[in-house]
């Protein structure tokens, strides 16, 4: 974020040479008369302002978040995970992915063990394409039951959902592209 | 019977793998099979203990890979996270759980089992020291999945260790009459890599069984609805997702290809 001269905020991409030297003009607190070629930050002073808002996106994407997630424990990672705070998958509303489209069956993939399978809906037929995102109404993780006489169930190796709607397709994005060249 | 077997081919694994030489251990695994088999430089010197030797004398600093507890430092290649973004710790429904899969069950989440992923990690590190330790001694080692979703995915890695893999119907004999079913004298895999223990009708893979019978030690990735009993180094995890399989292709890859490159290097050295 950087402050223009009328003083107003705005988002502008700037090189990180353009950030540091913007920085070193506007920070308070550094002293102003040291040219130093390294920038150094001193957590003991106070930013505010553009110094502030710097040193919160610096940090970002940095290695210790990453290294911080993986110290947790599986316990933890499950806990926090969505699978559990689905609950009763009955009835959820989920968002998957196409990743294969066999003439009128979509295989989409919501992030559980299985894939479901649905059928091309007639509406916007032709936006349904590998890589679009699509909502989903789930009905179970995994289509499995116990049939007469058997010890273990019979599973199909699918989740069962109904398909909803379109949420993103790579073909609108290309045809608002084109609309925006034109 | 199959426990018998099971221990069998364990006791053998573990005979074999205390022995202190490079040389001695190659030489023990081919002499089990057919006469034929690759060339090894068995000449590779087994650094003695120093401390054996006598002071003043200037010794060669050897390393005993087997004695090194992390020799190709596979331990560094996955963490626990890694395994679950990969979805690893899902499994079937409870209908589907082997009675012999309990162990490795974290807990059930409405009728969906969850898989400890903390014991997977423990597993998972041993198979791939093992999977390394192989390919260091120029074992060959073989995929097997009939999954049908990922078996091309399986073919891709084997090819690009320089390994194989058999991802399609197995005939009945193909361990057990090798020699028959091939027309000439065969040399039979040092280890076989289970992707998927089950065939297509959810039954245990021939090659689990053969494979004890042939005493070849397995890797196994063994889901909610298998029997790890007859596989050495089982992996619980999940072995119906694309993006697990992938994981433990790429791991299974890396841990071979470090096998070998150690080899190359210590080969060099000489």
């Amino acid at each position: 974020m950087v402050l223009t001269r009328s003083g107003v905020a705005c988002f502008r991409v700037v090189s990180r040479n353009t950030l540091l030297t913007a920085w070193r003009r506007y920070s308070a607190g550094i002293d102003k008369g040291e040219e130093t070629t390294e920038v150094k930050v001193d957590t003991n002073l106070k930013r505010s302002g553009f110094a502030k808002a710097f040193e919160k996106f610096q940090g970002l994407g940095t290695e210790s978040e990453d290294t911080e997630q993986c110290h947790h424990s599986f316990a933890t990672l499950l806990r926090n995970s969505k699978l559990i705070q689905l609950g009763d998958p009955e009835g959820k509303i989920v968002i998957g992915k196409i990743f294969h489209v066999l003439k009128d069956d979509l295989y989409i993939d919501f992030g559980g063990k299985f894939h479901c399978v649905c059928t091309r809906p007639q509406r916007n037929g032709n936006d349904y394409v590998r890589g679009a995102k699509v909502r989903l109404r789930l009905h179970d993780l995994e289509l499995s039951s116990r049939f007469l006489g058997s010890s273990k169930d019979l599973t199909l190796l699918e989740a069962d959902a109904t398909l909803l709607g379109l949420v993103w397709s790579p073909v609108q994005e290309s045809l608002q592209k084109k609309e925006v060249n034109t | 019977m199959s426990g018998i077997v099971r221990s069998v081919c364990i006791k053998c694994t573990e005979q074999l793998l205390k022995s202190t030489t490079v040389s001695n251990f190659s030489y023990q695994w081919t002499s089990l099979f057919s006469p034929l088999h690759r060339r090894l430089s068995a000449e590779t010197q087994l650094i003695t203990d120093p401390v054996e030797k006598h002071e003043g004398v200037q010794q060669p600093v050897v390393i005993d890979p087997l004695k090194h507890p992390d020799f190709f430092e596979v331990h560094k290649l996955f963490t626990v996270k890694d395994l679950f973004d990969a979805r690893v710790h899902l499994g079937h429904k409870e209908g589907t759980l082997d009675e012999n899969m309990k162990p490795f069950i974290f807990g059930s989440r409405l009728g969906n089992l969850v898989i400890d992923l903390d014991q997977t990690a423990f597993y998972l590190r041993q198979a791939l020291n093992f999977i390394a330790h192989i390919a260091y001694c120029d074992g060959i080692i073989l995929f097997v999945t009939r999954h049908r979703q990922t078996s091309q995915f399986v073919e891709k890695t084997a090819k690009e260790c320089g390994e194989f893999a058999h991802t399609r119907y197995w005939r009945g004999g193909i361990f057990t009459n090798a020699n028959m079913q091939f027309g000439t004298i065969t040399r039979l895999p040092d280890l076989v890599i289970f992707l998927n223990t089950l065939n297509n009708v959810f039954e245990p893979h021939v090659a689990v069984r053969d494979s004890a019978k042939m005493l070849i030690p397995t890797v196994g990735i063994v889901d909610t609805n298998c029997n790890p009993n007859l596989i050495t180094y089982p992996v619980p995890g999940n072995d119906d997702t694309p993006c697990a399989v992938e994981l433990y292709c790429k791991l299974f890859k890396q841990a071979i290809l470090k096998g070998k490159s150690k080899r190359k290097v210590m080969e060099q050295e000489e």
